[in-house]
């Protein structure tokens, strides 16, 4: 088996004083996607800002295609290319669309025409300011932004958090047309349990800070009683 | 009426001495939200070195000016990584009080190495004698300011609004933890902007020795004045230092020759008022 893009081995790591994972374990191969699940509180937000490195780090070995990157800095793990994807969606509210964009890019295969092709709500308003834009333009925003660091692998928080359903359909279809066609590795923690597994190959099941199941989607999407007993009531997408 | 012009004009020029001094504080303090009163201290060094190296090692005085801003900008940035940047997030107190500590510093330096005693450069002919357009009678280096500071204002803003480097400094003064996650090393653009900033301060303090004079108290002499047009003009705002300071140096120069015996007090008026009807100033960001 290849050498995975990211591993985490008995990774514990919180805030301050307290554990939040408390001994994680996990491996993402290159180019494939990964879902991240369970019920609020878990650890699933813990575990993105602990890849960034916005975390306490207690002990363990974070792996990044064979480094080792626990101790480095948040804004070199981004340039190593991982593409964090805020979960507040976060965009400088102080600049324009394209600003946003321009100001985080790096050179490859990710320029503004394909983020605009990819989201074109997003070039007919690009000469607005980031605090101008509904929940869904933030985050499409959001992705472009961190799709111009030009990441290997996408973490993304809760994409679909708090927006209307039709905003859901579009913003998923992009997100599929993503990973389809740029064959990003994903990581993707949603509350949206079945939208999840469809866009992934595996996925992880989070609780108090442990995985608790790992299985790949196909299979996790059928076993009702796992997801029933973990993410409870937010099976329903 | 031609007086009266001149009297404008002296005041507007005083404005834009005013300008120059503080809009790098603006910078610092609106954008990165640094309480830094250590800002005229700068200003005195850039002063310092625009004496020094026209007095004493015998430089033509425009030559000295881009020197003025390097090394008070280069200076700066060492204050910043090893002093300032630890107090960014410890509160206004802390940082009043280490900054104001510097002020103290540098007097006690600049007395050291330069005396207490009042200096100021001898001016290069061109910029010593007066413009006269009709029957006005203006003096070439107030002009001279006025065109620097327009200059410094239209690339400040160029700066800031239109190059990447700008929208960094924006992005990393809105969300520096969603910058740093995007790869922007944040550390090194308020390095570079803190730079900027104080390094505009000693292009002030040099422009300033001929209209102010420099003493090792020059650091204290220009915070209240300076404060007053970044309260006025509203924190983070190019733009509104510049109107500020332009008011109230006209505003401190007209009221001086027009009501000789309360003119010094006229400024705090026209800033009371001011900040009476707009509690965050003219321009303000937020």
């Amino acid at each position: 088996m290849a050498e995975p893009l990211l591993e985490f081995r008995d990774v514990r790591a919180g805030y301050g004083d307290s554990v939040v994972l408390d001994g994680v374990s996990f491996s993402v191969a290159e180019g494939a996607g990964m879902a991240l699940l369970g019920r609020n509180g878990v650890g699933k937000s813990t575990l993105i800002q602990t890849i960034m490195g916005f975390t306490q780090f207690l002990s363990g070995t974070i792996v990044w295609r064979g480094r080792e990157i626990q101790t480095v800095k948040p804004h070199l793990r981004a340039r190593l290319g991982i593409g964090w994807v805020p979960q507040e969606r976060d965009i400088f509210r102080s600049l324009t669309v394209e600003e946003n964009l321009v100001v985080v890019a790096r050179s490859g295969a990710w320029d503004v025409a394909r983020v605009y092709d990819l989201f074109p709500r997003l070039k007919e308003r690009r000469e607005n300011k980031g605090n101008q834009l509904s929940g869904g333009e933030q985050q499409m925003l959001a992705i472009g932004r961190t799709l111009m660091t030009n990441p290997t692998m996408l973490l993304l928080d809760e994409p679909l958090e708090g927006l209307a359903p039709i905003i859901v359909e579009e913003l998923g279809e992009s997100i599929r047309k993503m990973v389809r066609e740029a064959g990003m590795t994903l990581m993707l923690v949603e509350q949206h349990a079945e939208v999840a597994l469809e866009m992934t190959d595996s996925a992880i099941i989070l609780e108090r800070g442990r995985i608790v199941h790992e299985a790949p989607s196909q299979e996790l999407v059928n076993d009702q009683a796992t997801l029933d007993r973990y993410i409870g009531l937010n099976i329903s997408a | 009426m031609s007086t009266l012009i001149a009297v404008l004009f002296d005041g507007l020029s005083y404005g834009m001495l005013l300008f120059l001094l503080s809009v790098g504080l603006s910078v610092t303090l609106g954008l990165m939200n640094f309480t830094n009163l250590a800002h005229g201290a700068f200003a005195m060094l850039g002063g310092y070195v625009t004496y020094a190296l026209v007095e004493l090692a015998g430089w033509p005085f425009l030559a000295t000016l881009p020197f003025a801003f390097i090394v008070t900008a280069i200076i700066a940035a060492g204050f910043e990584v090893v002093l300032f940047r630890r107090i960014y997030k410890s509160g206004e107190l802390n940082q009043v009080l280490l900054t104001i500590g510097v002020v103290f510093a540098s007097y006690a330096v600049a007395a050291f190495f330069f005396g207490t005693v009042h200096h100021s450069v001898e001016l290069p002919g061109y910029l010593k004698g007066f413009v006269e357009i009709g029957a006005l009678k203006l003096p070439s280096y107030r002009i001279f300011l006025v065109v620097v500071a327009l200059l410094i204002t239209t690339v400040l803003v160029g700066v800031l609004e239109y190059t990447r480097f700008g929208a960094m400094v924006r992005a990393a003064v809105d969300n520096g933890k969603v910058a740093s996650g995007l790869g922007l090393n944040i550390s090194v653009i308020f390095a570079l902007t803190f730079a900027l900033g104080s390094g505009l301060a000693g292009l002030g303090g040099a422009l300033a020795i001929n209209i102010l004079f420099i003493d090792p108290n020059f650091g204290f002499h220009v915070l209240v004045p300076v404060l007053i047009v970044v309260s006025i003009g509203g924190l983070g705002s190019i733009w509104g230092s510049f109107v500020a300071a332009a008011a109230l140096g006209i505003f401190d120069v007209v009221g001086k020759f027009l009501f000789p015996e309360v003119g010094a007090f006229l400024i705090y008026l026209f800033m009371v008022v001011i900040l009476f009807f707009r509690p965050n100033g003219l321009f303000a960001r937020r």
